[in-house]
C-alpha cells in the first residue's frame, strides 16, 4: 500500500526536464509575425537577379523586416529593427535587380542581403532619418554592383542633412548639410538630380515646400526654390505624396478640406491645380496617391479619394517634356472601402482596384479593364455582421498581350490578416493583427467548465448521491449514443494514428480552452488553444482613434466568458466561443455577503503606494529617499497550494509561510536623481502593509528589464549587475522562499493556532535565498500552474536575446540547496543537489526549442482540468503557446504510450496462450497417469 | 525598454573616434564546419555600464562589427539558436593623448566569478580589434524518450534466463527422445551422482531434510554435505 504511493510521490518530485522529440512541433504552436505590414515599405522583389520567382518584403508597423514566401505565405527570414512599437517613420526600398534591401529606420541605414536576411552593411547618420531612397541610375561608371542609396536626415531643431552611401559597403560618399532648420520632409531621385524637398514654416505658421536639387555624383546644391503653396499647408499630414524615383517625380497636397488637389513635378515650378469631385455632399477623409516606382516607367500616377462610405479613383499622365499633368481617366465610385496597388511590366503602369468583392486591373494608358475576377472570400473570420474591407494591397500582374494572364495580390485586410490573392481566390493568410496583442487571457468554453464542474460535484457528495447523479449523467448522455456509434470508427483510427479531435465540447482534458487577445488597435479575437491554427473570431471592440491607446485587461470570471476593462469602459463581456457582446446587466450576487468582503483598494504612484480599507486610509509605503516604485507584484488570485508543508527526507516537515496578500514591491533609485543604481525588493503583506522581507543590490542596470515573480511561499527576480572589480557582472536570477520557521515539525509562534489575523498580529518569515548567475536577460517570469497545485513547478522565463522561453525546474533553483558542502542522503531524496552559483540554461529546458520566437513581452499560464498538465500562452511580436507537465504526464497517456506496441503484446500472449493450452493439457494427462 | 538600448546606442554612435570591434567566426570542422549555416538571428550583445548596450547582427560574411564603442568595460555575449559561445570581456580604454587611439583587449571571462578573473587574452589592438570566437558546443533540446528497443529487451539477463529455461523445458525431451540408449544410461548415472539431484545430492537432502534430527544434535552422515549442513 505505502510503495505505490511513495512511487507516485518520488514521480511528483522528478522534474520533467525537456520537451520530447516526438512532442515538439505537436503540442507547440508559434505564429511567427512580422506585424501590420505598411503600404509604403511592402513590395514583391526578387532576391536573385538572376531568378524569377520574387519574395514579398515587408517592414512592418512593429518594426519588423521580413521576406515572405508569395506560395504559402511562410516566412523566409525576418529581421527586428530596433524601435519596436515607435511611431517613427521606417523605410524599405530595392533597387532592380539588386540582392539587397535597405532599411532606414531611426538613425540606421542597413543593407540587407535579400536572399537570406544577413546583414550586408550598417551606417548611422546624425540625425533621424526622414526618407531613403536607391540611387537608380547613377554616374554611369559605376553602373556594376550594388546601387547607392540616400538617406535625408534631420532632428527637430538641428541641422538636416543629405548623405549618399556606397552600395557595397555603406560607406559615405558624400554629405550635404543644408542651411536653416528647416524640417527635412523626404527626397527624391531622377535620372539626372536628387531632389530633397523640406518644409519652411512661414511667419504664420504655414507650411511651404522647399526643393533643393542636387548633383549625384558631388553632392553640390544645383537649385533651390520655394513652392508657392500659398496657405493651403497648414500641417504636413494633407501632403499627400512626393513620388520617388520615376521619371518625373511628384509632389501633390490638398488643402485640409480635401477640395482641391495641387500637384508639382519636381524640377519645374508649375502647379497644376485640379478640383475634387464632392460626390453627393459626402466629404473626402483621405487622398492617396499610388505612382509607379521605376525609373523608366510610364509617368502616369493615380488619385484615390475615400469618403466614410464610398471611393473612387483618377488617373492623371504627366507630360515629361513640359511638365504638364493633365487627367486621364476616373474609375467610377464604389461604396465602400477600395484599395489600389501599382504594378509595372518593362514600361507599361497598371493599376489593381479591390474592393470587398471584386479585384479589377487597368492599364494606366487607358480605362479597358484588362482582368476582373470575383473575390467571394477572403478566407478570414471576422465579427458578426462585419464587412471586411481591403486597406492596401501589393500586385505582382503579368501581361500578355492585352489580358492579364497572371496576378498575385497581396492586401492587408479591416480584421488585420494580411492574406494573398491569386486571381481571385485567397490563398493563405497571415493573422498579423496577433503581432499587435497587449492583453491575452485563457477561458474555458462553458461546456468544459459544467461538465469539469459536474465531475467536481460528483467527487464531493456521499458515495450514493454520487452514483446516483453518475447514473442520471450517464442516462442522460445515451441520447448521443447514436453519433458517438457512428463516430466511434473514426475515434479509434485517429486515435491510433494519434491525430488528435478538434472537437471543442468533448475536451475532458481541458486542452481546449480558448485564448482571447486584444490588440492595439482595439480587435479582440479567440483562439483554440488545443488547436491554434484556426481563429475563432475576430472583432472590433474599441474604436480607436490613431495612436490611442486603451490598456485592456482580460479576465475571464466564469466559464463560456471574457470580461474586458480597459479605457473604453468597464465590465463589457463577451461570449468566447462566437464573440457575441454579452448584454451588459450588473449581477447582483445573492449569495454573496457584503460584509465578508471587505475591499482593499491601492493607488500606487511613483514615490508611494497608499492602501484604503472601507475607504480609509490603512496603511502607506513611501521607498526611501532617491527611490521610486518601479513594479508591485502580487500573488496570483487563483494559485492553489496543495500542502502547507515541506516534507523533508526523513519524513519531517517544515512548514511554509503561506499568505494570499502578498506581493512583491521592487523600488529603484530614480535616474533623475544621480546614478546610485540601486534596487530593493520587498515582500509586503497587502493588508497589514507589513514588510516582511526586503533586500537591497547595489551596482544593478536599471535600463536592462527587471522581472519579478511571487508565488505560493516564494518569489524570484532577475536583473541586471554593472561590473566591479571583485563582483561578477551579469544577469542574475535571485530565488527567496519563506517558511514559518526554520526548524522542521516546528511553526514558530503559530504553533497550536488554527486561525490567525495579518493585521492583528504579523508573524515575521524565515526567508532563505539563493542567488544564481544566470546567461543572459530575462524580460519576464512566470510559474506554471495546475489545477490543485500538486505538480513540481516551473518557473518559466522569456529571453529576449535568445529568442526563447525557458522552463526553469523549481528544484534546479531551490534556495534549499546546500552551499558548500555536498547534499546529504536526505536532501538528496528531497531532489536536492549542492548549490553551484552558475545556473546555465539547458538548451532541453527551452519550451520553445527550435523555435526563434521574436519580441515575446507577456505570457500566461492556465491549468488544464487534468493535474498534471499547464497551458502556456506568450505573446509579444511572435504568438507562442505549449502545454507542459512539470512532473511529466502523470494522469493521461502521452505520445509516449505505443498504441500498436500494446495491442502487439495482447496478441503475442493471445497466441502464447493457444500454443501452450495444448502443452498443459497433456502435461496434466501425463501427470494423472503417473501417479494414478 | 528597448527604446532605452536603443538610446543607449543613440548616445554612443554620436562618439567620435570610437573603437572599432569585430568578432568573426572561423570555420571549426567537427562542430560547425560552415559558420555560413547560422541562424539569422544569431546576434552579438556588448553590455557595458548600465545603459550602455550595443546589439549587432550577423553578417553575410559570418562577423559581427561593433563599429563605435565608447570607453568602458563590456561583456560580449553571443546568442545564436544552434551553439553556445564562451562569454568575453572587452575592455576599451581611454587614449593617453588625442593623437593616440584607444586601446582594446579582449579576454574569455567566467561567468559568476570576480570580474577581474579573467582567462586567456583573445587579443587587443589599438583603435580596432579583430578576434577570433569559436563555439563550445552544440545546443540539443530534445529528451530522446526511452522507447521499447527488441534488441536491448532480449540482451536483459531476465529475458536471457527466461528464454533458457524455456529452451530446457521444451528441448530436454527431444534431446533425451533422440539420444541412443548408451548415452541416455550414460548420463543418467551421471545425473544420480550429481551432487544438485542425484541420490544424497543437495536437493534430495534438502526435501528429505530430518529436522527433529538435526534439532537434536545429529550430525550429518555425508561429508561433501550441501544445503542446512554444518561442521561442527
Amino acid at each position: 500500500m505505502l510503495l505505490p504511493l511513495l512511487s507516485a510521490a518520488t514521480l511528483l518530485l522528478t522534474p520533467s526536464l525537456a520537451v520530447f522529440q516526438d512532442e515538439a512541433f505537436h503540442i507547440d504552436y508559434h505564429f511567427a509575425l512580422l506585424g501590420a505590414p505598411k503600404e509604403s515599405t511592402t513590395f514583391f522583389h526578387q532576391p536573385n537577379p538572376a531568378s524569377k520567382a520574387s519574395l514579398i518584403y515587408t517592414l512592418s508597423e512593429e518594426g519588423a523586416l521580413g521576406a515572405v514566401n508569395p506560395r504559402d505565405g511562410s516566412l523566409v527570414w525576418r529581421q527586428l529593427l530596433q524601435g519596436q512599437h515607435q511611431s517613427n517613420a521606417s523605410f524599405l526600398r530595392a533597387g532592380e535587380g539588386q540582392d539587397l534591401v535597405v532599411s532606414g529606420s531611426l538613425n540606421q541605414v542597413a543593407a540587407w542581403s535579400a536572399e537570406d536576411g544577413r546583414l550586408a552593411w550598417r551606417t548611422a547618420t546624425d540625425g533621424v532619418l526622414r526618407d531613403v531612397e536607391i540611387l537608380e541610375l547613377s554616374d554611369g561608371k559605376e553602373m556594376v554592383g550594388a546601387k547607392d542609396a540616400v538617406a535625408l536626415s534631420g532632428s527637430h531643431g538641428a541641422q538636416s542633412s543629405v548623405v549618399r552611401l556606397d552600395g557595397a559597403t555603406g560607406a559615405v560618399k558624400w554629405t550635404y548639410e543644408f542651411d536653416g532648420s528647416d524640417e527635412a520632409y523626404q527626397v527624391s531621385a531622377s535620372s539626372t538630380h536628387i531632389y530633397a524637398i523640406l518644409l519652411h514654416k512661414t511667419l504664420l505658421g504655414y507650411l511651404r515646400i522647399r526643393v533643393v536639387s542636387l548633383d549625384p555624383v558631388t553632392g553640390k546644391k544645383i537649385d533651390e526654390y520655394m513652392l508657392s503653396s500659398e496657405n493651403e499647408l497648414a500641417t504636413a499630414d494633407t501632403i499627400v505624396s512626393v513620388g520617388a524615383n520615376s521619371a518625373s517625380p511628384i509632389i501633390a497636397w490638398t488643402d485640409a478640406a480635401h477640395s482641391t488637389l495641387k500637384v508639382n513635378v519636381v524640377g519645374s515650378k508649375a502647379i497644376s491645380s485640379f478640383t475634387i469631385d464632392q460626390h453627393a455632399g459626402e466629404t473626402v477623409a483621405r487622398v492617396q496617391v499610388h505612382a509607379p516606382y521605376h525609373i523608366n516607367s510610364l509617368s502616369h500616377f493615380l488619385v484615390h479619394y475615400e469618403t466614410a462610405t464610398s471611393h473612387w479613383a483618377d488617373v492623371f499622365h504627366v507630360d515629361v517634356n513640359n511638365g504638364k499633368v493633365t487627367k486621364a481617366y476616373s474609375l467610377p465610385k464604389l461604396a465602400g472601402k477600395g484599395a489600389f496597388s501599382t504594378s509595372t511590366s518593362d514600361a507599361n503602369v497598371y493599376f489593381t482596384r479591390i474592393t470587398r468583392d471584386e479585384l479589377s486591373t487597368v492599364s494606366s494608358a487607358s480605362h479597358g479593364i484588362l482582368g476582373r475576377w470575383p473575390v467571394t472570400s477572403f478566407g478570414v473570420v471576422s465579427g458578426i455582421g462585419e464587412v471586411i474591407e481591403p486597406v492596401h494591397a501589393v500586385s505582382e500582374v503579368s501581361v500578355k498581350g492585352d489580358a492579364v494572364s497572371a496576378i498575385r495580390t497581396v492586401v492587408l485586410l479591416s480584421t488585420g490578416d494580411w492574406i494573398l490573392l491569386r486571381g481571385g481566390t485567397a490563398t493563405w493568410n497571415r493573422p498579423e493583427i496577433l503581432a499587435s496583442t497587449v492583453a491575452a487571457t485563457f477561458a474555458m468554453p462553458a461546456e468544459v467548465e459544467a461538465f469539469a464542474e459536474r465531475l467536481q460535484a460528483e467527487a464531493s457528495s456521499n458515495p450514493v448521491s454520487a452514483y446516483v447523479q453518475r447514473l442520471t449523467r450517464h442516462i442522460a448522455e445515451l441520447k448521443d449514443l447514436p453519433a458517438l456509434l457512428v463516430s466511434f470508427p473514426q475515434r479509434v483510427v485517429n486515435g491510433f494514428l494519434g491525430t488528435s479531435e478538434d472537437d471543442l465540447a468533448s475536451d475532458n482534458f481541458g486542452f481546449h480552452q480558448i485564448i482571447t487577445c486584444a490588440t492595439r488597435n482595439g480587435r479582440m479575437l479567440a483562439l483554440d488553444a488545443g488547436n491554434p491554427n484556426r481563429i475563432l473570431w475576430n472583432r472590433q471592440v474599441a474604436d480607436l482613434k490613431k495612436e490611442q491607446a486603451w490598456n485592456p485587461r482580460l479576465a475571464s470570471s466564469k466559464g463560456g466568458e471574457v470580461t474586458i476593462n480597459s479605457q473604453a469602459g468597464t465590465g463589457f463581456r463577451y461570449n468566447i466561443s462566437n464573440g457575441e457582446q454579452l448584454v451588459s446587466i450588473l449581477p447582483v450576487d445573492v449569495e454573496g455577503d457584503a460584509k465578508a468582503a471587505r475591499e482593499v483598494r491601492f493607488t500606487m504612484t511613483d514615490s508611494a503606494l497608499d492602501a484604503t480599507v472601507d475607504s480609509k486610509p490603512a496603511w502607506h509605503f513611501s521607498p526611501a529617499s532617491g527611490q521610486t516604485i518601479h513594479s508591485l507584484v502580487p500573488r496570483p488570485v487563483n494559485d492553489p497550494v496543495a500542502s502547507i508543508g515541506k516534507v523533508l527526507g526523513d519524513r519531517r516537515v517544515l512548514y511554509k509561510y503561506l499568505d494570499p496578500n502578498l506581493a512583491l514591491l521592487v523600488t529603484k533609485s530614480s535616474l533623475t536623481l544621480g546614478p546610485s543604481n540601486t534596487a530593493t525588493f520587498y515582500v509586503l503583506n497587502t493588508v497589514s502593509g507589513a514588510i516582511l522581507h526586503a533586500s537591497t543590490h547595489n551596482d544593478i542596470d536599471l535600463t536592462s528589464p527587471i522581472a519579478t515573480l511571487i508565488s505560493e511561499n516564494w518569489l524570484a527576480y532577475s536583473f541586471t549587475s554593472a561590473a566591479s572589480a571583485t563582483a561578477p557582472k551579469g544577469q542574475q536570477l535571485v530565488i527567496g522562499e519563506l517558511f514559518e520557521s526554520l526548524v522542521p515539525n516546528d511553526r514558530g509562534p503559530l504553533t497550536g493556532n488554527q486561525n490567525y489575523s495579518s493585521t492583528i498580529s504579523t508573524p515575521e518569515p524565515y526567508t532563505l535565498t539563493h542567488t544564481y548567475q544566470i546567461p543572459e536577460a530575462i524580460s519576464k517570469l512566470a510559474v506554471t500552474r495546475t489545477k490543485q497545485g500538486i505538480t513540481s513547478r516551473q518557473l518559466l522565463a522569456l529571453l529576449p536575446d535568445s529568442g526563447a522561453i525557458v522552463g526553469i525546474p523549481y528544484n534546479a533553483l531551490n534556495p534549499r540547496r546546500p552551499v558548500g558542502r555536498d547534499a546529504t542522503k536526505d536532501e538528496q531524496a528531497e531532489g536536492l543537489l549542492r548549490y553551484n552559483p552558475v545556473l546555465e540554461f539547458d538548451p532541453k529546458w527551452l519550451l520553445s526549442h527550435q523555435r526563434e520566437v521574436l519580441g515575446l513581452e507577456e505570457v500566461v499560464t492556465s491549468p488544464a482540468l487534468i493535474e498534471s498538465t499547464s497551458l502556456v500562452f506568450a505573446w509579444g511580436l511572435d504568438v507562442f503557446g505549449t502545454k507542459i507537465s512539470p512532473s511529466f504526464s502523470f494522469d493521461i497517456l502521452g505520445r509516449d504510450f505505443n498504441k500498436f506496441q500494446m495491442l502487439g503484446t495482447v496478441a503475442a500472449l493471445g497466441v502464447l496462450t493457444f500454443v501452450v493450452a495444448p502443452l498443459v493439457t497433456r502435461k496434466q494427462v501425463d501427470q494423472r497417469w503417473k501417479f494414478l | 525598454m528597448p527604446s532605452i538600448s536603443h538610446w543607449g546606442l543613440f548616445l554612443c554612435a554620436s562618439v567620435a573616434s570610437a573603437a572599432r570591434l569585430t568578432v568573426s567566426i572561423p570555420s571549426t570542422p567537427p562542430l560547425l564546419p560552415n559558420p555560413g549555416t547560422l541562424p539569422l538571428s544569431t546576434h552579438a550583445v556588448l553590455v557595458g555600464p548600465p545603459g550602455v548596450r550595443y546589439d549587432v547582427p550577423i553578417r553575410r560574411d559570418s562577423t559581427f562589427v561593433f563599429p563605435d564603442v565608447a570607453d568602458a568595460s563590456y561583456l560580449l555575449t553571443l546568442h545564436s539558436r544552434d551553439y553556445f559561445f564562451p562569454p568575453l570581456r572587452v575592455d576599451v580604454s581611454k587614449a593617453t593623448d588625442a593623437s593616440q587611439q584607444q586601446t582594446i583587449q579582449a579576454w574569455q571571462t567566467f561567468r559568476g566569478n570576480e570580474w577581474d578573473n579573467k582567462g586567456p587574452n583573445y587579443g587587443s589592438g589599438k583603435g580596432e580589434l579583430q578576434l577570433q570566437l569559436q563555439p563550445s558546443g552544440h545546443k540539443d533540446f530534445y529528451q530522446a524518450r526511452g522507447g521499447f528497443n527488441i534488441i536491448g529487451f532480449v540482451k536483459s539477463p531476465m529475458i536471457l534466463m527466461a528464454l533458457v529455461s524455456a529452451v530446457m523445458i521444451f528441448g530436454m525431451p527431444y534431446l533425451m527422445d533422440n539420444m541412443d540408449p548408451e548415452t541416455k544410461a550414460e548420463f543418467n548415472e551421471m545425473q544420480k551422482s550429481s551432487p544438485l539431484t542425484g541420490s544424497g545430492g543437495a536437493a534430495d537432502q534438502l526435501q528429505n531434510f530430518d529436522l527433529a534430527g538435526w534439532m537434536a544434535g545429529k550430525g550429518t552422515n555425508s561429508a561433501s554435505g550441501g544445503g542446512g549442513s554444518k561442521k561442527r
